[in-house]
């Protein structure tokens, strides 16, 4: 490698060569600096400043002013409150049926491939598509799943128009539609443990419990943790579902925080308060991230 | 120990074995169609008329029509969102693809000092909320004069493509074997080559199915769409966000579930082509980034 390094420093010199070096890396950074740290910084500006509708921009200084709004904003905690009832809800939900799901399709038969391509399908479904054909299907009136429901003797359910059955929609649909991709990441982890360790096990006298418990569990713990972080990089974007079926609603029911903030700015044109929210928010996710991918790499090292 | 008791003491546990494994057969089975379930009925009501959406109880049989596809299809505004979905979803796979697969190379292969900073920040960028961008894009493109233009929307899916790209492809690049470039390299390849004329070739594969999955992502888009484009390059998503949200004509379930099957089935069609380095990529972004 030496050798190689000394060679292409001859070639273009020590300079040239840090150059070629880093132009791999530069169209990357300069894009990014461009598309995503020159926004977050101007809406930074804008978070401390009366927005000035004439030039459309920031206007003058104003200090904590927009923070102070914001934060004195019963919508804006609720948004929030509302947001994390999603969260805590459906990560778990979705992790743990994600997982029993591929432990059920993993059964050894001819049609486990042909299975595992169809949860491909749900997972490439638009978001807002999904929203919108399960407006459909939880109808009060003409949907199927009532009438499904009533079958058994279920029912009717208002689905959108009682608050907690709402927040059980979203969910419902959030769930139908990111399972899948849960399921994918199961399966292929199920398939990469090491078979060894089970035969071991089984002729040590382990009983099935103990092998899931004691056996299959620690050594899938890293990888749940990783595919749980995964997913809630996709949870805190949850918007175009919510925006297709139920716009929030009943009420601000289920007004989760990036439709909150898109209908304050686009709606009722309050960009100041607005930019105030989303550095509220930035903060607080990518503090939780930071955390999160630092636990799901604490875990992976101390199994 | 005889050999016949052995084998009347395995039989059991073989049988119940094979019994557990036609239990999970059948619920997986199941499972996968429950799933798969919700698209089957909209495409189902694609084909319907209005007299046979609304019904009570649902009807599964009925005349097929194509009706709603032909109109739908008709409409200008239909179908150059279609156009501006294609082309906007193919330019920002494109430009992430080439962009993050070299850095995503840089981070794997390259020595650069303060590059895995950058990589760390780019990992942590994947958390932040679309709106958060969304609000500052929009002021910025009205006051640049770039709204509503497709470079514009190209743009701003390269946030979200380039990082996944680039940690996607790092992964994958981390796995092939060192000698390759080194030894192009030796006999006088300069690093561009080595990328372009070695490691590029043998990735295809890899390097084609993100490009794939993140042409669906740019897809399947709605926020900054909604937000960046108005008329003239706006996308098939803010559509079907438009009939699903259309509460002063009533559910229009016939156009909803049409241009949904229309927007669904293309991206169907990919994912199963590359289904097999799908899940790779997936399994590999959940164990290696």
């Amino acid at each position: 490698m030496t050798q190689v390094i000394a060679g292409q420093r001859r070639r273009y010199g020590r300079l040239g060569d840090l150059l070629v070096r880093w132009s791999f890396m530069l169209p990357t950074i300069v894009l990014l600096m461009a598309v995503l740290a020159y926004p977050i910084f101007y809406t930074l500006e804008i978070s401390f400043s009366s927005f000035d509708m004439s030039i459309f921009g920031a206007g003058e200084w104003v200090g904590w002013d927009n923070y102070e709004t914001v934060l004195q904003d019963y919508r804006f905690w609720d948004s929030l409150r509302v947001t994390l009832i999603y969260l805590v809800i459906a990560l778990p939900l979705q992790v743990a049926l994600g997982f029993g799901i591929a432990f059920l399709i993993n059964a050894e038969w001819g049609g486990r491939g042909l299975i595992r391509a169809l949860f491909i399908i749900p997972m490439v479904v638009a978001p807002v598509v999904a929203g919108g054909i399960w407006r459909m299907i939880l109808d009060p009136l003409w949907g199927i799943m009532n009438y499904f429901l009533g079958l058994v003797g279920l029912g009717p359910f208002d689905w959108f128009g009682d608050p907690n059955l709402a927040m059980a929609t979203i969910i419902i649909i959030d769930t139908w539609r990111w399972t899948p991709f849960i399921v994918l990441i199961a399966t292929a982890a199920l398939l990469a443990l090491p078979k060894d360790v089970f035969e071991a096990a089984k002729i040590d006298g382990a009983n099935w419990w103990a092998m899931l418990w004691s056996v299959a569990l620690p050594l899938l713990v890293p990888i749940i943790a990783a595919t749980f972080v995964i997913r809630w990089l996709g949870a805190v974007k949850l918007f175009d579902i919510v925006l297709a079926s139920t716009y929030g609603g009943p009420g601000k029911a289920t007004s989760v925080i990036n439709l909150f903030i898109y209908e304050e700015a686009f709606r009722s044109f309050h960009f100041a308060e607005s930019a105030a929210m989303v550095m509220i928010v930035l903060v607080l996710t990518m503090v939780l991230t930071g955390l999160f991918l630092r636990g799901s790499r604490k875990l992976e090292e101390s199994f | 120990m005889t050999a016949a008791r052995t084998a009347a003491q395995r039989r059991p546990v073989a049988l119940r074995k094979i019994r557990g494994n036609h239990v999970r057969i059948v619920a997986g089975v199941s499972i996968s169609l429950l799933f798969l379930f919700p698209i089957f009925w909209m495409v189902l009501t694609s084909f319907k008329q209005q007299v046979d959406i609304f019904t009570t109880p649902p009807t599964l049989f009925f005349t097929p029509t194509l009706a709603t596809y032909v109109e739908y299809l008709q409409r200008a505004d239909i179908v150059r969102r279609l156009l501006n979905t294609v082309i906007v979803a193919v330019g920002a796979g494109v430009l992430s693809i080439i962009v993050g697969a070299m850095s995503g190379y840089a981070l794997a292969r390259i020595k650069l000092r303060g590059a895995h900073t950058f990589g760390v920040l780019i990992l942590l960028s994947r958390g932040v909320p679309p709106i958060a961008l969304a609000v500052p894009m929009f002021l910025v493109a009205r006051k640049m004069g770039l709204a509503d233009k497709h470079i514009t929307l190209i743009l701003a899916y390269c946030t979200f493509l380039i990082p996944y790209v680039m940690w996607l492809m790092r992964s994958f690049f981390v796995s092939l074997p060192r000698e390759l470039e080194e030894s192009a390299m030796i006999d006088g390849c300069t690093r561009y080559g080595a990328f372009f004329k070695i490691i590029v070739p043998i990735s295809m594969p890899g390097l084609l199915s993100t490009l794939i999955f993140s042409m669906i992502l740019a897809w399947e888009e709605l926020l900054f769409a909604l937000v960046l484009t108005n008329r003239y390059a706006s996308t098939i998503p803010v559509a079907i966000a438009g009939i699903a949200g259309d509460t002063v004509n009533g559910a229009n379930w016939a156009a909803l579930t049409a241009v949904g099957t229309i927007t669904v089935v293309p991206v169907v069609i990919f994912a199963l082509l590359v289904q097999k380095w799908l899940i790779q990529g997936l399994a590999d972004g959940a164990t290696k980034g």
